[in-house]
């Protein structure tokens, strides 16, 4: 018996090796149906001894078994064989062009900076806060400590609206007096937004312009806090290892006042043209807040300190994109803005 | 401003390059670059000029043979100044000069030149010169120009803060050296002389503070010596005279402008500071005629005024060759009257830019003696009469500083005894009294008013990069309630964000108009800018489309095929100030391709592309596309449509009105919509989870047919209805319009609709279905007279 197992096994073998799919499903009816071969051999077990019925048993039902799966095995690959067929004949040239309907999109590298400043300093604890475009000469100049005989106030550099009564704000700086107005300390906010400037439009110049305020007061604010965000804030934003410095400079509205320069990321401060070869380039101004500015809010000025700083928009990102001209930037030549770079 | 290396050199000692000098400079918030170093150059030899002869090819050149005593060169050379046995610098081939320029073989209208003879601007020099610079008759040739240059000098261009006035001079400069090295500052010694003092002024204007005037006579008219005229040179003042020169010597030495006049030209001899009457008029030293009011202060003598006080001199009363005696002016003005009357004239020169930043009250007199010594000195002449007119006590400022309010204001310490020798090398007086230190302000220091001035000077001075940053981050506390803290709102982001995906770009325009350009879309509501500097700065934009169709031209003329733009940003019309996002299409919606050529397939953007895409970019169905309201001037009255929001039109779209593109090649889709009434959205919106049907949908497919002149969204409503009404109809789609009337009839139209039908609770039967889509046809007939045409089945799903 053992051997007429062995003989039913290999041939099965035999058959399922070059059978179709057709083929495949009357082998198993012939082999493992309810009337097939080894169906049968252990339907007729009760023929045998003890002994002959548990080794013909076990070994009837590991061939059984062996069958089964051989046949699962061979209809797998006869599928895959097909599908295998399929794409041979789908085959296609895939280095034709690819085909999207709409052409690539992007985003502006003005708001693309803003949104990118604005995350950094976020992650640093400001808020966003943001003011009208239009102010009024209390909010832009007199509550910063700009008193009228100054030369900011010259009219050619400031847009007027209904005669003298309102004006374009020229800088974010009046957000720091409107969010101080609306409360108390602690205050740790960045405005961002549109400002103004009426001066004729060249390659460094533009009427229309963005700036991002930051200002933080309260109880123990410092000129080292100020020192320790705007480091932090250069470094994730361009992200390498540049020099910074801070130099002493002149705002009304801060005291002791400073501005930022990074090493130039064009020469890495060896010196060029567009670092006018001194190997620094200016990012931003900055200071403790003035407390005449504090007084304009009647925040006690004796309690209370507080830092800002107002970062040119335009300015960074044409550093960072390598950018020669700002008026590219107000242009919308598409063949500027389809630039992809700038998503970034 | 220009200063002198050299020059700061003679006030206070110091060991450093001028490079180092221009940071230490910038350090202590001066900002500093050198622009004329007489130590970068290499290879410039001195050679003799040994015979000139005329250029073949250019009438402007010269062939100069030269020698440095060995080997003789042939140079190309320009100048008119050139002559034979003249000793100059030549630049040989490999030189290179200041600004890294390199010196090449070259041929100059075919003549090679082996080198060029230097100008002293081509050597750094001078910031300006003209012609050849030409040595001693005496200097040895052949030796490298270094070494026959003995006093070579630098000239470090330097900005100072408008509130540094003091700055404005090298005794200004050199103070600031002195107090970031804690080194002395000398100044300039000057005889003493015995003048009298006499009545020679009459002060009649508060607006004058101090008045200093001197008569010297027999003063003999020439050229300055050398080191005047070089010293003047570095910065940028052209030589006059010797009484002039020494004038504007002093100014940037010590910051005090003189003025002085011709004796014999004023009517009297006593001079009048008063205002001026109206109507007054001078010539001054311009040649130009300025009208005088009553604001303006004047120097006159008893017919006329003779200069405007702190700006110009009078033409008729400036010194010339035949000057014999001169009246000599040191004063201190009120600054805000110079700035104004400086800006009313629009009339500015050296002295009013130093006197409108405030000049040092007790330097006028110092400037004064130092000025009669000079002129004295190089002039001649016999000081006749001096008198010093001071029309306030001038008393120095004092202020408080606590000494820990340093560490408040900076949050780090600075020992008390460095912070008082810091303030010390300001010149500042000192007075301790404990903690407190009492502060004695020099008059030179207008600017130092309050303590936290006081402060800064020791932050500035101790140095702003001396400061340790401590790794350990401050607590960073925020209590404000901000619901939705970022620059762009949550709508902005999600229209930019699809829009990208869409294929727009984002653009970006200065928020200004033409009142020209806004006509021609008939926006009448605008606010004009009082003081526009051009046209383009006019108005501002009461809408964005005027900027964006202004782009939309400016690309058709750059030949783009596909123009999408979107914008956000603040319009400024009859609602106020406003922020808006808005969008132009134009053209083909996607390129010529292999695969859409067999097709023919070509949409562009036109009214239902476009309205596909605002459908498609509005965050959710509470807004609504109502196509029956009042269109804008500006779109096609037949192609255009509403977005509403909460019963509110938020914004509106359709194709821009054919007049107004009349020059452009087919149709322009134009979308805007006011983000301050729909920004709330998001504020308040919490998503949440809604339940779908899980049984299958069955789809029918209908057609009907309308009469031409009913409105498709009388249809739409009709279906909406139904589906609101809690039947089993959950969507509909159109999907076919047929116009050809063989087949709708005259003057119909043909719509067809897949319509979805499901039940939200079990299987739908055909009954269900059937009952339904009776309710619709029914209503269309009875509502409408519209009738079916054909119905089928989509197959079940």
């Amino acid at each position: 018996m053992d051997n007429n197992i062995d003989k039913i096994a290999q041939k099965a073998l035999e058959k399922i090796k070059n059978a179709d799919v057709t083929e495949l499903e009357s082998l198993k009816i012939e082999y493992l149906g309810r009337n097939g071969f080894l169906t049968q051999i252990l339907k007729s077990l009760s023929k045998y001894s003890i002994d002959d019925k548990k080794s013909i048993g076990s070994k009837a039902n590991r061939v059984k078994n062996i069958i089964e799966k051989e046949i699962e095995n061979k209809k797998a690959n006869l599928k895959e064989a097909l599908f295998d067929e399929k794409m041979r004949k789908e085959k296609t040239d895939c280095s034709k062009s690819f085909y999207f309907p709409f052409p690539k999109g992007t985003f502006h590298p003005v708001i693309q900076t803003i949104k990118n400043i604005s995350t950094i300093l976020k992650s640093l604890g400001f808020l966003v806060v943001q003011g009208p475009e239009i102010e009024t000469e209390w909010y832009n100049f007199e509550a910063l400590n700009i008193p009228k005989s100054h030369p900011a106030r010259d009219i050619q550099d400031t847009f007027y609206l209904d005669g003298l009564k309102n004006l374009l704000r020229t800088h974010t700086s009046p957000g720091q007096i409107r969010i101080m107005e609306k409360q108390k300390p602690p205050i740790k906010v960045i405005v961002p937004g549109r400002v103004y400037r009426n001066e004729a439009s060249d390659a460094a110049h533009s009427s229309t312009f963005h700036q991002i305020e930051g200002l933080s007061v309260d109880e123990n604010i410092t000129f080292l806090d100020l020192k320790m965000v705007l480091t932090e804030f250069i470094d994730k934003f361009f992200g390498s290892n540049l020099g910074v410095r801070f130099r002493p400079s002149y705002f009304q509205f801060t005291e002791p006042s400073a501005e930022v320069d990074m090493q130039c990321i064009f020469c890495k401060g060896k010196g060029c043209g567009v670092c006018k070869n001194s190997g620094w380039i200016e990012i931003l101004g900055c200071g403790m807040v003035h407390p005449n500015v504090l007084r304009s809010v009647d925040y006690d000025f004796e309690k209370y300190t507080g830092y800002a700083f107002g970062i040119g928009v335009e300015r960074i990102a044409m550093f960072k994109y390598g950018v020669n001209d700002v008026r590219l930037l107000y242009e919308n030549d598409l063949r500027f803005l389809k630039q992809s770079e700038f998503n970034y | 401003m220009k200063v002198s290396y050299n020059w700061l050199k003679k006030f206070v000692d110091f060991d450093l390059s001028p490079r180092e000098l221009a940071s230490l400079l910038t350090s202590v918030g001066i900002e500093a670059f050198v622009v004329v170093n007489g130590r970068f150059w290499t290879n410039v030899i001195t050679v003799r000029v040994l015979d000139i002869c005329k250029h073949p090819n250019a009438d402007k050149l010269s062939l100069c043979k030269v020698s440095d005593g060995i080997k003789e060169y042939l140079i190309v050379c320009g100048a008119k100044n050139i002559a034979v046995d003249q000793i100059v610098a030549l630049a040989k081939v490999g030189a290179i000069l200041p600004g890294d320029f390199k010196i090449k073989k070259s041929k100059i209208r075919g003549i090679e030149s082996e080198g060029i003879i230097c100008s002293q601007k081509e050597l750094g020099l001078e910031c300006d010169s003209e012609g050849i610079l030409v040595l001693d008759k005496g200097t040895k040739i052949g030796n490298p120009l270094e070494e026959v240059l003995d006093k070579l000098d630098s000239v470090i261009e330097i900005e100072v803060a408008t509130n540094r006035g003091d700055c404005l001079s090298h005794l200004g400069v050199a103070r600031e050296i002195g107090a970031k090295l804690r080194k002395i500052v000398s100044l300039p010694e000057i005889k003493t002389l015995n003048i009298p003092m006499l009545n020679c002024v009459e002060v009649k204007s508060n607006l004058c503070l101090r008045y200093i005037g001197s008569t010297i006579s027999n003063v003999k008219i020439g050229p300055s010596p050398k080191w005047i005229v070089e010293a003047l040179q570095k910065n940028g003042i052209k030589a006059i005279n010797n009484i002039v020169d020494i004038t504007n010597y002093i100014m940037i030495e010590m910051g005090q402008p003189l003025h002085a006049f011709d004796m014999a030209k004023l009517s009297s001899k006593q001079v009048v500071v008063r205002n001026a009457f109206d109507l007054e008029k001078i010539i001054a030293l311009d040649d130009k005629k300025y009208e005088l009011d009553s604001e303006t202060l004047i120097i006159a003598d008893v017919q006329k005024p003779i200069a405007i006080a702190g700006i110009m001199g009078g033409k008729y009363t400036s010194i010339d060759e035949d000057t014999s005696t001169i009246f000599l002016e040191s004063a201190v003005f009120n600054a805000e009257s110079v700035r104004r009357t400086s800006k009313r004239l629009n009339l500015s020169s050296d002295a009013s830019y130093r006197f409108e930043r405030g000049v040092d009250y007790k330097m006028a007199e110092f400037a004064m003696s130092r000025a009669i010594s000079l002129i004295v000195d190089i002039a001649g002449g016999k000081v006749e009469a001096k008198e010093d007119l001071q029309n306030i006590k001038y008393e120095n400022s004092k202020i408080i500083l606590r000494v820990e309010r340093v560490t408040k204001i900076l949050g780090y310490t600075i020992e008390k005894n460095e912070i008082a020798e810091i303030l010390r090398h300001l010149g500042i007086d000192l007075q301790p009294m404990g903690e407190i230190l009492l502060c004695t302000i020099p008059s030179w220091r207008n600017d130092l008013k309050v303590e936290v001035d006081l402060i800064e000077e020791i932050a500035r001075i101790k140095g702003y990069d001396s400061i340790m940053l401590s790794l350990k981050e401050k607590k960073s506390v925020n209590k404000m309630y901000c619901p939705n803290s970022s620059f762009l709102s949550a709508i902005v982001e999600e229209f930019r964000s699809k829009l990208k995906g869409l294929g727009f770009s984002e653009a970006l325009n200065c928020s200004f108009s033409e009142i020209k350009e806004l006509n021609k879309f008939d926006l009448k509501y605008y606010y004009k800018i009082s003081n526009p500097i051009s046209k383009e700065n006019e108005v501002l934009r009461p809408s964005l489309l005027p900027c964006l169709y202004k782009n939309l031209m400016l690309n058709i003329k750059k030949g783009a095929e596909t123009i999408t733009l979107f914008e956000h940003g603040k319009i400024f019309n009859e609602l106020g100030e406003r922020k808006t996002f808005a969008i132009i299409a134009y053209g083909k919606v996607w390129p010529e391709w292999w695969m859409w050529a067999e097709q023919k397939i070509e949409p562009r953007y036109d009214f239902y592309f476009g309205g596909g895409i605002i459908k498609n970019i509005l965050p959710s169905d509470e807004f609504i596309i109502d196509k029956n309201a009042i269109p804008k001037y500006y779109y096609h009255s037949g192609k255009n449509a509403s977005v509403v929001y909460k019963g509110k039109i938020v914004g509106q779209f359709g194709i821009l009105r054919p007049s107004i593109t009349e020059n452009v090649k087919g149709e322009v889709f134009y979308f805007e919509i006011n983000l301050d009434l729909v920004d709330e959205f998001y504020v308040c919106k919490t998503p949440f989870y809604k339940m779908y049907s899980k049984f299958p949908v069955v789809k029918r497919d209908i057609s009907i047919i309308a009469d031409k002149t009913l409105k498709f969204s009388k249809i739409e409503k009709v279906i909406e209805s139904i589906m609101k009404s809690g039947g089993v109809l959950k969507e509909y789609s159109l999907f076919s319009v047929y116009t050809d009337e063989n087949k709708v009839g005259k003057n119909n139209i043909g719509y067809s609709f897949r319509l979805s039908y499901q039940n939200n609770v079990r299987t739908l039967t055909d009954e269900e279905v059937n009952k339904d889509m009776n309710v619709l046809l029914d209503k269309f007939n009875s509502d409408l007279g519209v009738k079916l045409r054909e119905k089928s089945n989509n197959g079940v799903s």
